[in-house]
This record gives C-alpha cells, structure tokens and sequence, in this order.
C-alpha cells in the first residue's frame, strides 16, 4: 500500500484581530528613544565645545602674537620718535635749514610771575 | 532529504567569535602594551612633540630723562642662525650671506664659513641685524638659515647723556654707567612659557609665567640741559685745542645731576667702536688736582674755625714764599691784600699762609667734611674716592699744597658737590642720577641725603659774598652774566706728567653757582690740557663755556634776572567757566617768550588740563587723586602753589567747559 499523503490547509484569517497597544512599552520605548537622543546631544556639545576651544587657543594664539606684534611696533614707532626728537637733530634742523638763531640774551625776558592769593570767600569783594 | 544547517551556523559563528576574540584580544593587548608598559616613555614623547617650552627674556626697563623723553629703551631685533647639518655647501652659503649682510669683510666670511662647516645644529650667522639686513638674507630663501627675535637697546639721542646711562653688551647685560649701576633692577626676569601645538606645529594653548620687565629708571638729568651742556663742553674743548674736560649742572639744594657732560665722547649704540678713552667718565673717573677752586675749602676753614677774620690784610710779597726748598710763586706780586682778595685775585701765597694760620689737623677736618676722598653718590659704582692724605703725614710743604689745592685728587663731581655746600647754606647734599624708579606702576622716588653740615650758614654767606667778588672783579669775569650775580672760583693747576709737574699741560677749571644769593644751579667745568691762544687760566677757558651754559640754563628753566629786573607780571586768576578758549584768547597775555612758573616743590596749575594728564602730573609727584566729573579740570584742592606734602590727595573737578589756562601758563619751557 502507497503511503498516502495529505496536507491539511486551513485559512486563517486574522484580519479581525487587533494588536492591543501596549501603553507601558511605548513609554519605555520613548524614553530610550529620549535617553539616547540626550546622550547624542551630550555628546555632540561636548564635541562641539572642544573643538570650539581648540578653535579659540588659535585665535587666542592669534590675536597673542598681533598683540606682540603691534606692541613692538608701538615700540619702534616710540624710538623713532624719540630719535627725530633728539635736540642735536632738531637744533641742526633749526639752524641748517630753517636759519633760526638762538635769542640773544635781550630777546628772551624772563619775568617772575606773581600769582595774587584768593580773597577770602566770605568778604565783600569776594561777593561782588 | 532537508539539509540542517544550524549545526553548521553553529560551527561558523563559534569560529567568528573565536576569531573575533583573538583579534580583540591582539587589539587589547596592544592597547594595554601602549597604556601601560609603554606609558610613560609615550607620554613624553608625546609632551616632545605636542609641547614646547620657550623662554620669555624680560624686556629691559627703559631710561628716562626728568620729563620722561627717553633716553634708552629695548625693541626686538632679528638675529639669524644657521643650522649647519642642514647646509650642503658652506662657502657658497657664507659667500652669500656675506653679501648681503653689511660692512661683512674677508676675515668675517672666511669666520663664517669655518662656523658653517662645522656639523653642529645651531650657529650664530650675525645677531641684532638691521631690518634692511634681514630683508637682503631673506630674499635669498637659504635652506638651514633662520632668524629669531632678540631684544636689543638702543639710544636715541646716541651720544647724548652717554656717560651716565652707560650701555650694554650684545647679551643685553649692562656695562657702564646707569646702565650697569642699576642692571639688576633694569634687567628684570625671565619667564618661561609652555605651548601646546598641533601636528603642524600651530600652537593652541598655552601656559605661561610671565617675564617681570625690568624697571624704568627716571634720571635727573635733563634732556635739553644735557644737551646744552654737551654742546658748549664739545665747542670749548675744540675751542681750545684740549684734551677733554668735563661740565656738570647740579641743583644745589638737592643734589640732582641736572647735566653730566664728559668729552671726549661715544655713541653707546655702537660702543665697539669706540676707544676705551672715550667711554671713561672723566666727570667720576678722572682724578685732577683742583688748583685754586680748592681755597674755597681753604677759605672756609679759615672763616668757620674763626682763625682770622675775613678784613685780615695778608702780606703776599714779594709774590712768592719758601717752603723749605721749596718756592711757590704766584703769577704777579700782589702785595699786601685783604683775605677777601686771596681768593678774588688767586694769591697763592695768600692761601698758603692762610693754610699755615687754619693749621694741618682743622684743614683735614675740613677736606674731609666737604666730601673728598671719598666716592660722594651711590649712583656711580665705578667713582674714584680721589686721593687725600691722612693729616697726621702732611708735611709743611703738603700743608702748603693742600691750602691751595695741589697734592690732593677730586673729581669734578666731588668739586661741584662740595661748593654746592656753600651755595645751598652749608649743608652737603649728596649728588644723584637717580630720581625715580617705575616698578609694578608705580614711582619711588629717591628722596634727596644731606650728608652733613660742613659750615654753617653764616660763613656760608661770606663764603658767596668772596666768590661773588671773584666773578665781578676777579679772575671769573669772563664769567660775567647781564643781570645775574655770580658766585665762582677759578682754578687752574699743573699736570703731573711723568711724576713731574708739566710747565706745558694744565687743568683749567671755573666751579660757581646762580643766582648766588638763590642758586638755581651749581656749575663746574674742566678743561683737560687747553692748548690756545686764550691761554691756559681757568678764567680764560673755563669760564666763558661756564658762562654760556648758564646762560642757555637760566633761560630755559625761567630763572628771571637778580639785578634790575623787570617788573613781575601780575596774574589774575581767571574763574569765568562760562567762557570758552579761543584762538585770541590770549591776547591779554603779556608780551614776553618766557615766563617763571612756581617753585619745583608746590602743586602746579592743573587746570585746563585732562583728567588723563593731571592725574599723571599728580602720580608724577607722588600725590593722589580724587576725580570728579568729566571733560577738563576747572578746580583743584589744593590749589595751585601749595606747597608739595607726600602723601596727598588732590581732588580735581572736571566739567565739560574748559577753564581758560592762566596767561603764560602753556609758553613754560
């Protein structure tokens, strides 16, 4: 005897079932979603602040070096300065080319200066 | 038949992890083979690389004069290197170098060369070379050649005030003068700073401890005084066909140094090339013999100790006197002359007999209270104490010498510090260069020393009346100014050249004070060796350069005239704020250039001023400040004139108006 095969198809039909929410694993499943969402945010702001410091140890490098920069300039502009300045320089300008003569000795007066002192506040000229 | 391939998955993913594992523990091991058996050893080749360690060098503080102009101050300059390892051909390298670099001649390159070729991984090409310099090497774009920065001094009045500020060697160290004297306060500290780099060797962090600059020392010096001193000492030592000489202005009242001029001079930007003869400073340094300015002490002695009242009448016939075999000359027979005339007309014979009358011991005594033989102001390290004999071992003839001024060794300075004492009413002031140190933003000032009293005041004033007569009768006329009385000496000795006493090289000098009944300043001048047809007396050389440097002093620091003056301007105080400056403002202001401002030690006019600059006048003068308001200061308490206590707080009110400035008040030199 032919062994006898047979296959027994039975349709299914769960078309009327309906998939319950499940409240409690929803929530967990968004404050996952939240948890990692700010692990990522820490994570990126503190990527971000460290290259944003690295970014400003340039600059501040940067502006450190201009600022030298500037003073030592600052400081040779103060020299040359200096150095057009020198009485030598100026008084062979003054003779040289301007033909400026030093005063003689009636030209130049000295007066002495006499400075009144204040009345006091409460006089009548005071007042006036 | 189905094939069951979970055996197989199995199998698969056993070996995976398996393999997996081996790998993470090769990649752990490695890790933990670099985290902790090497650590130590990355982690400083890591701070080798990353980090770099530099040394800040202190910036040097500068030299000022009294009115801040500077006198010497440090900027960056370029030094360029090589690093010889990395040069392939040092002739061609060093002929080029040498091209560019200026004033580089055979033995330099040939130097150059030898320095090149050595494999070392630094040397020095040329260091503190001019911008244009560094240009020309630049262009040139040599592989193993660079530059750094290094700090470098300069002057720029150059040879102006060379003497007293001194200079400093290539490794910024000082070596003369102030320079030197104050070095360790000039210098400052160096700090380090550590930067943190990346692979390119951009720096991105840094740490650091900051260099102390060093401090800025305020001279008393004048810039304009020193000029005019130097000026007129060049002109009379040329004038005279001399050797050199020396001309200092002092304040008599408070020993500071207004002017030290010594001749010949050097510019210590470039003191290399300057002989050893030039960079002396014969003002500190130079021993002379005074001759005649030297009876002043004499004469002091005599008048102080009471030994013989100044109508004494001194028999000076026959215009010579024996010392044991011994003779001392005068240059006429004078006769029978007063004290008083001893001085005015120079009598050594006088002053010798004087001498005898004060006697050894009170005459040492003296020598020693005026100051000689002994260095005077802490502000010259190098000062030459000068040569006095201890009294006990002087002989007649020494006492003879001393009298009128031989046998002793004083330097300019200790000769003007010692008449400064008769100008200021006998007190001896110690003379100083210094007169404030910035450090941290702030002023210390060097309060002036009275040392002691040599005389008292009374001899003081006879002394000033006997060299007032010197000047206007005596042997200083030349020295003579319109309008001024004059208190001097005349002094003119022989050399010692060879151990003998030169009948051809002298030393002329003139030492006095004016106005002299309210000296403004103290003067000396000595000429070295003068070789000319005015002669060889120092009231024919000295004088007259004495002469125009006060001159160009009185006017410049508004001393007005002692005899026949003119009328004082009187000022009247100007309150109306309503008002606003103009351009003809001014046209109330008396017509003259110059005008006398307030004594030194009393609260100037500030207003008119900026809050900015008054307040710096106060810090200047070692007061405080307290501001109100905002714009120009229009009242001050105190007021202007009141005398100058340390210590004091100065409210200035301010107000958007200006006050006008008092008439005359902006023409102050």
């Amino acid at each position: 005897m032919e062994p006898f095969e047979y296959a027994v198809k039975k349709d299914v039909r769960n078309n009327p079932i309906v998939r319950e929410v499940d409240e409690a694993r929803q929530r967990e499943l968004w404050k996952s979603v939240g948890v990692a969402g700010f692990l990522v945010v820490v994570l990126l702001f503190s990527a971000w602040q460290h290259f944003e410091l690295l970014r400003h140890g340039y600059q501040v490098e940067e502006l450190q070096r201009e600022r030298a920069a500037e003073e030592e300039i600052s400081r040779r502009l103060r020299l040359e300065i200096e150095t057009l300045k020198s009485p030598k320089r100026v008084e062979a300008l003054a003779i040289g080319k301007l033909h400026l003569v030093a005063p003689a000795r009636d030209e130049a007066i000295v007066l002495e200066r006499v400075v009144p002192a204040d009345p006091p506040a409460k006089t009548v000229v005071a007042r006036r | 038949m189905t094939f069951d391939w979970r055996p197989t998955l199995k199998r698969r993913t056993r070996a995976a992890a398996v393999l997996f594992a081996l790998w993470a523990t090769v990649i752990e091991g490695k890790l933990a083979y670099l985290q902790v058996y090497r650590h130590g050893d990355l982690v400083a080749r890591a701070s080798r690389q990353q980090m770099r360690t530099i040394d800040a060098p202190a910036k040097r503080g500068d030299i000022v004069d009294r009115r801040g102009r500077v006198l010497a101050t440090s900027v960056d300059a370029d030094t360029i290197y090589a690093v010889p390892s990395e040069i392939g051909n040092p002739d061609e390298v060093a002929a080029k170098l040498c091209a560019a670099l200026a004033d580089c001649k055979h033995n330099e390159r040939q130097a150059l060369a030898d320095r090149l070729r050595r494999q070392r991984a630094f040397a020095y090409v040329r260091r503190q070379v001019s911008p244009d310099e560094k240009r020309r090497v630049e262009v040139l774009n040599l592989d193993g050649i660079g530059f750094i920065k290094e700090s470098r001094r300069f002057y720029p009045n150059k040879e102006l005030a060379a003497h007293l500020v001194g200079y400093v060697g290539i490794d910024n160290g000082g070596l003369g003068g102030i320079e030197s004297a104050y070095d360790t306060q000039i210098r400052g500290k160096p700090g380090t700073v550590l930067i943190q780099t990346d692979a390119r060797r951009h720096a991105f962090s840094r740490t650091e401890r900051p260099p102390t600059a060093g401090s800025t020392v305020e001279l008393t010096i004048d810039e304009y005084l020193q000029h005019v001193a130097e000026r007129e000492l060049h002109a009379g030592v040329a004038e005279n066909g001399a050797a050199g000489g020396t001309a200092i202005i002092v304040n008599p009242h408070t020993g500071e140094i207004l002017a030290l001029a010594s001749e010949p001079t050097f510019n210590p930007n470039a003191y290399r090339d300057s002989q050893e003869n030039e960079r002396r400073n014969r003002a500190v340094q130079d021993l002379y013999e005074p001759g005649s300015t030297f009876k002043v002490v004499t004469a002091s002695a005599a008048i102080e100790e009471k030994v013989m009242p100044v109508s004494t009448m001194i028999d000076t016939n026959p215009g010579q006197i024996k010392i044991g075999p011994r003779v001392v000359r005068d240059t006429h027979d004078y006769g029978v002359i007063s004290f008083v005339d001893v001085l005015v007309k120079s009598s050594n014979v006088g002053a010798i007999k004087i001498g005898f009358k004060v006697g050894t011991e009170r005459l040492g005594r003296y020598v020693e209270r005026f100051g000689f033989g002994r260095p005077v102001s802490p502000d010259f390290p190098g000062e030459n104490p000068g040569i006095v004999w201890a009294p006990e071992k002087w002989t007649d003839s020494a006492l003879a010498s001393v009298s009128m001024g031989y046998q002793v060794g004083v330097t300019p300075l200790q000769m003007v510090t010692a008449v400064s004492s008769v100008a200021n009413g006998g007190e001896l002031v110690q003379p100083r260069a210094v007169r404030a140190i910035y450090r941290d933003n702030r002023r210390y000032v060097v309060q002036p020393k009275v040392v002691r009293r040599t005389i008292n005041a009374d001899t003081a004033a006879i002394l000033t009346g006997i060299m007032e007569d010197v000047v206007e009768r005596g042997t200083a006329k030349a020295a003579q100014i319109p309008g001024f009385t004059i208190a001097g000496k005349t002094g003119t000795s022989r050399k010692l050249v060879g151990g003998r006493y030169s009948h051809s090289e002298y030393n002329a000098s003139f030492v006095g004070f004016l106005p002299s009944r309210k000296p403004a300043v103290a003067i000396i001048v000595t000429i070295d060796s003068p070789h000319s047809s005015a002669g060889y007396y120092g009231g024919a050389v000295s004088a007259p350069i004495f002469k125009r440097i006060a001159e160009a002093a009185l006017r410049y620091l508004g001393v007005p005239p002692t005899l026949n003056p003119a009328a004082p301007v009187l000022v009247a105080r100007d309150s109306d704020l309503s008002r606003t400056p103009t351009a003809t403002s001014g046209a109330a202001e008396p017509v003259v250039s110059l005008i006398a401002d307030g004594p030194a030690d009393a609260l100037p006019d500030l207003r008119g001023q900026s809050a900015r600059d008054a307040v710096r006048t106060l810090v200047k003068l070692g007061l405080g400040a307290r501001v109100s308001g905002d714009g120009f200061v229009v009242s001050q308490d105190p007021e202007p004139g009141a005398p100058l206590e340390p210590g004091t707080v100065c409210r200035l009110v301010l107000d958007r108006s200006p006050v006008r400035r008092r008439p005359g008040g902006a023409s102050q030199p």
